[in-house]
């Protein structure tokens, strides 16, 4: 199954960008949670996930991605059904349903279905000749949006939306017409007042007015964005030295070794560790992008782009969030945060766009 | 054909996607120099702010010490509980919760909270100055549940002062006001300053220096470590020239009697005051942590006021104490010698009025030391009209009356001994030779203060040095007891000691012979002294308000010092509605006592149960109720 001349193809630089996030996320998780009892164990879970990860990503390089596209669709109904067993018998945290217990693990199948999505829409488009008509769009958009209301039921408004930009991408390097993006744009403009009135609960609705004005709550929903503005510019160029810094430290930064692990970052390693980490994103992404420009067939490079779409939205999304730029939300830094689902879904992704890069010149 | 078409638009589409990618990363990048660089200082003093505190050290006041080492004033420990609005969340939250845990009304704590509102933010708002323990624990248990971060413990020094004793002599303490904020330096607000007494007079000594405590604390309030800390420096510790077991018998004698008053005790040597003491008095203690309300609008309604310090700022008719200077005044002048004898039928006439001794068969003729110690009103209305106000005024002045004694204590008051200048000025009238008859015997506008009384009987006793009564002994400024020395006599005018003689002489006999001050004869101790009635009101007005008013009462006077030669105590007491001078005598006969048993090493007598008090009020007949 797995050739040997193939070996030569992996995108070793991808891979030691990726394993230098994962590296640089764990001596943070470190740094963040070191200092209390009860979490200085985390980055030892972490090791784990990352571990289990890279197993799992030596699956999903080593089968043909063809293969996984052709049972997309099985893959697709077992998310669909894992997703439903969370919504109706799954655990219980911070007030959402969002875990399978495995063991002493937590599965979180929202983070899979990220990767889930990803195959089935490229499969979808993949078949597909030519430009998408609106059918296709809204079958296609069907697919998506299935999972997608599955998970804001639990609810993880965060991860939830998170499927979109996979669609959007996918559709865009599909064909899809850019008039119909325009008209997709402007209806989401349109519903964005309905959607305040009528879908949004309370603590979203603070959470975003308190964006636009956080001194308005400064020391309620506003305070996690100050703090983190605070974080971030009290770190300066060099930093204040590893589990130096004082917002993080001293728990000033709430969930720091989750959701603002990049702020963390920023406070102890300052903006040259800011600029490094930027670096390693925006230079995986870039070479993910090539993989997509270089392989072999369509399906290949939808693939690639549906696994990247949600990667780079969560990556920009938590980056800005962190430097209190952006409404804060539950969506958490892929390849860094603390997270065993999230770490090992990321990483079986990247197997799948090394996967398509390696195949690149096989038939 | 459709192929390398969709290939050539993926191909357009992706370089899309790659320059939108970056330029977000540009947009990033740019977005934390901003905030990194740019605004770094902001950013940076904001996180100090988060999690910095400087906590104050309270700097406990100097002990005092009485003149043989005895402790007499101390600090003990005790809480403060304060708010730090710096790191306030929701202060209307805080202030009902603080109200609920230490059980005071919230409107209370708003008051105070808005009292200090202008001040900066940092500066701990202290709402309980000496917390009970309950109260520490429950705010205690608060700050561990994260419940109240801006809420701080901290331990404060505080005065305990021993009960009621010397209160007007140690004065308070209290939280610093506006006023002394603007004129003295290096206080601020919050800080405990002396607000009566010595405690006010030498503040400056007994102020310690507050330290601080950098420390740094977590997003709920705790303190994970210090950073750096400044250790307070405590206030030099003093020494008083009190004798805290003189002290004590003056004020065990006054509770044998229904009696307030005064008492000020001197060594006549150097003017160290061994006693002083103003009766009612109040507690210190109750100042020590910040009085509430209620205490403090009861001190101050109170109609026996025992805020007023009477043995400075009283001021009362000397009576018959004032006849020494009289007398001394007119040996001076040469009116008189020891041996020129004035016949006293009973009552005397000048300018066409009559006037009365209190003796109605008259004491005959009398030399000085006779009048004195009969306190012949005749013998010095004779002396007095001879010599003039201004000649009197300028002796008694001499020995200390109607001028400040110069103690180290604030607000003393001056007392007053008239003369034909001061009329002119005060009054714009022209002095009747008459009213000087008045002011021999002591009455009139003559008005003395129980200190300025001490200071005369010391100066009588040490044959006419007018020395400066003085509390602070020593100071130990941190290498051991550096002695204060006294302040020097007043140098107003030489008084010769041979002149003296007889004056003393006749304040000798009033104890010895058959004077009105036998109650203080101890055997081979030759105490002097002399008793005086300070009439409240005149004696026709005293019937007309009701016979029975005790507020309406005279006052007893004794002025005393022994042993008659080289003297080593001297001093006045005043017993307030006293009645009799005789019963001021029996209060010093305590004090006297005890000084002598103390100087001999011998055991103190204890505190006196019955003093034989004379509480016969015999005004109904008018002039013979004489000292």
């Amino acid at each position: 199954m797995f050739e040997r001349r193939l070996y030569y193809h992996i995108d070793w630089a991808l891979l030691i960008a990726l394993l230098a996030l994962c590296a640089l996320g764990v001596a943070m998780v470190f740094s963040a949670t070191a200092g209390s009892a009860s979490t200085s164990r985390m980055y030892v879970t972490q090791l784990y996930a990352i571990a289990i990860g890279l197993g799992a990503m030596v699956v999903t390089l080593t089968i043909d991605y063809r293969a996984f596209t052709d049972k997309s669709h099985l893959i697709y109904l077992g998310l669909l059904a894992a997703l439903l067993y969370v919504i109706f018998l799954g655990d219980v945290q911070m007030g959402a349903r969002r875990w399978i217990p495995i063991g002493s693990f937590n599965l979180q199948p929202s983070e899979f279905a990220k990767v889930g999505v990803a195959l089935v829409l490229a499969k979808f488009f993949g078949e597909n000749r030519g430009t998408p008509n609106w059918g296709d769009l809204a079958l296609a958009g069907g697919l998506t949006c299935l999972p997608l209301a599955l998970i804001a039921k639990e609810p993880d408004l965060g991860t939830a939306v998170t499927l979109v930009p996979v669609f959007l991408a996918v559709a865009y390097l599909a064909g899809m017409q850019m008039r119909i993006l325009g008209f997709l744009f402007a209806a989401c403009i349109v519903a964005a007042p309905l959607a305040w009135q009528f879908a949004l609960k309370d603590y979203q609705k603070t959470r975003i007015s308190t964006f636009l004005d956080p001194s308005q709550d400064a020391k309620g929903a506003g305070y996690q964005q100050i703090q983190a503005r605070i974080t971030v510019g009290s770190g300066g160029i060099q930093g204040k030295g590893f589990r130096q810094g004082t917002q993080g430290q001293l728990r000033f930064l709430p969930v720091a070794h989750n959701d603002f692990i990049f702020s963390v970052l920023a406070e102890e390693q300052g903006f040259a560790g800011v600029i490094v980490a930027l670096g390693l994103y925006l230079f995986v992404i870039l070479r993910a992008l090539e993989s997509a420009r270089l392989a072999k067939d369509r399906l290949g490079s939808y693939l690639v782009l549906g696994v990247l779409a949600s990667f780079t939205f969560q990556v920009v999304y938590n980056i800005t969030m962190s430097a209190g730029l952006a409404p804060v939300k539950g969506l958490t830094l892929p390849l860094m945060s603390y997270g065993g689902s999230s770490m090992i879904a990321t990483l079986a992704g990247f197997g799948l766009v090394l996967n398509v890069r390696m195949r690149r010149f096989t038939n | 054909m459709a192929m390398i078409e969709d290939r050539r638009r993926l191909g357009i589409r992706l370089a899309v996607l790659q320059y939108m990618i970056t330029v977000l990363f540009a947009a990033l990048a740019a977005s934390f120099w901003l905030l990194q660089v740019v605004q770094h200082d902001k950013f940076k003093e904001m996180a100090e702010n988060n999690h910095q505190r400087t906590l104050p050290l309270r700097a406990p006041r100097g002990v005092v010490f009485d003149r043989d080492g005895k402790v007499l004033v101390e600090n003990r420990h005790s809480f403060g509980i304060s708010i730090v609005r710096e790191h306030t969340r929701d202060l209307d939250r805080t202030v009902r919760l603080l109200s609920e845990v230490l059980g005071m009304e919230e409107s209370r704590i708003r008051e105070i909270v808005d009292r200090h509102r202008r001040e900066p933010s940092y500066r701990p708002i202290p709402i309980v100055q000496d917390a009970t323990l309950a109260q520490v624990a429950a705010v205690t248990a608060r700050r561990l549940d994260s419940e109240l971060p801006d809420v701080v413990v901290e331990p404060v020094p505080t005065r305990r002062y021993p009960g009621t004793m010397a209160a007007h002599l140690f004065g308070y303490v209290g939280e610093v006001n506006d006023a002394q904020l603007s004129d003295g330096e290096g206080l601020k607000s919050g800080d405990v300053v002396g607000q009566a007494g010595i405690e006010k007079v030498h503040n400056a000594v007994l102020m310690g220096e507050d330290g601080a405590r950098r420390v740094v604390v977590n997003s709920v309030g705790r303190e994970i470590r210090t950073l750096e800390q400044e250790e307070p420096i405590e206030g030099k510790r003093v020494q008083l020239t009190i004798d805290a077991d003189i002290q004590r018998s003056v004020e065990d004698a006054f509770k044998a009697t229904p009696f307030n008053g005064a008492a000020v005790i001197l060594d006549p040597r150097d003017g160290d005051v061994l006693a002083f003491a103003s009766l009612p008095a109040y507690d210190p203690n109750a100042f020590a942590a910040g009085i509430d309300r209620t205490t403090w609008n009861q001190l101050n309604t109170d109609v026996l006021r025992p805020l007023n310090d009477r043995a400075i700022q009283g001021t009362y008719s000397p009576g018959s104490t004032f006849k020494m200077a009289v007398g001394l005044a007119g040996l001076e002048e040469g009116v008189i010698s020891p041996e020129t004898t004035v016949y006293c039928p009973g009552h005397a006439n000048f300018y066409g009025r009559n006037f009365k001794c209190w003796k109605r068969g008259g004491h005959g003729a009398v030399n000085l030391s006779r009048a004195i110690e009969q306190s012949c009103n005749v013998y010095f209305y004779t002396v007095g009209n001879q010599l003039g106000v201004d000649k009197i005024n300028k002796w008694a002045t001499a020995l200390g009356l109607g001028v400040k004694s110069g103690i180290d204590l604030p607000n003393e008051r001056q007392g007053l001994v008239p003369s034909t200048e001061w009329k002119r000025e005060r009054l714009k009238e022209k002095w009747y030779a008459g009213e000087t008859i008045s002011v021999s015997i002591g009455q009139g506008q003559v008005s003395v203060t129980p200190v300025s009384m001490a200071v005369y009987a010391a100066t009588l006793a040490n044959g006419g040095k007018r020395v400066t009564p003085h509390l602070l002994k020593a100071v130990d400024e941190g290498q051991g007891w550096k002695p204060i020395p006294p302040p020097p006599p007043e140098p107003v005018i030489d008084i010769s000691a041979d002149k003296m003689e007889a004056i003393r002489d006749g304040m000798w006999r009033v104890v010895n012979a058959g004077g009105t001050g036998g109650r203080a004869r101890i055997a081979n101790r030759d105490v002097a002294g002399k008793t005086g009635t300070a009439q409240r009101i005149s004696n026709q007005g005293r019937l007309a308000a009701g016979r029975t008013s005790v507020n309406l009462r005279d006052h007893g006077w004794f002025v005393f010092f022994a042993p008659r030669e080289n003297p080593t105590i001297a001093g006045v007491v005043f017993a307030e509605h006293g009645i009799h001078g005789g019963n001021a005598v029996r209060i010093a006969r305590h004090v006297l006592d005890t000084h002598f048993a103390k100087q001999d090493g011998l055991p103190l007598p204890p505190p006196p149960t019955d003093l034989q008090l004379d509480m016969s009020d015999a005004f109904a007949s008018p002039v013979e109720s004489p000292h």
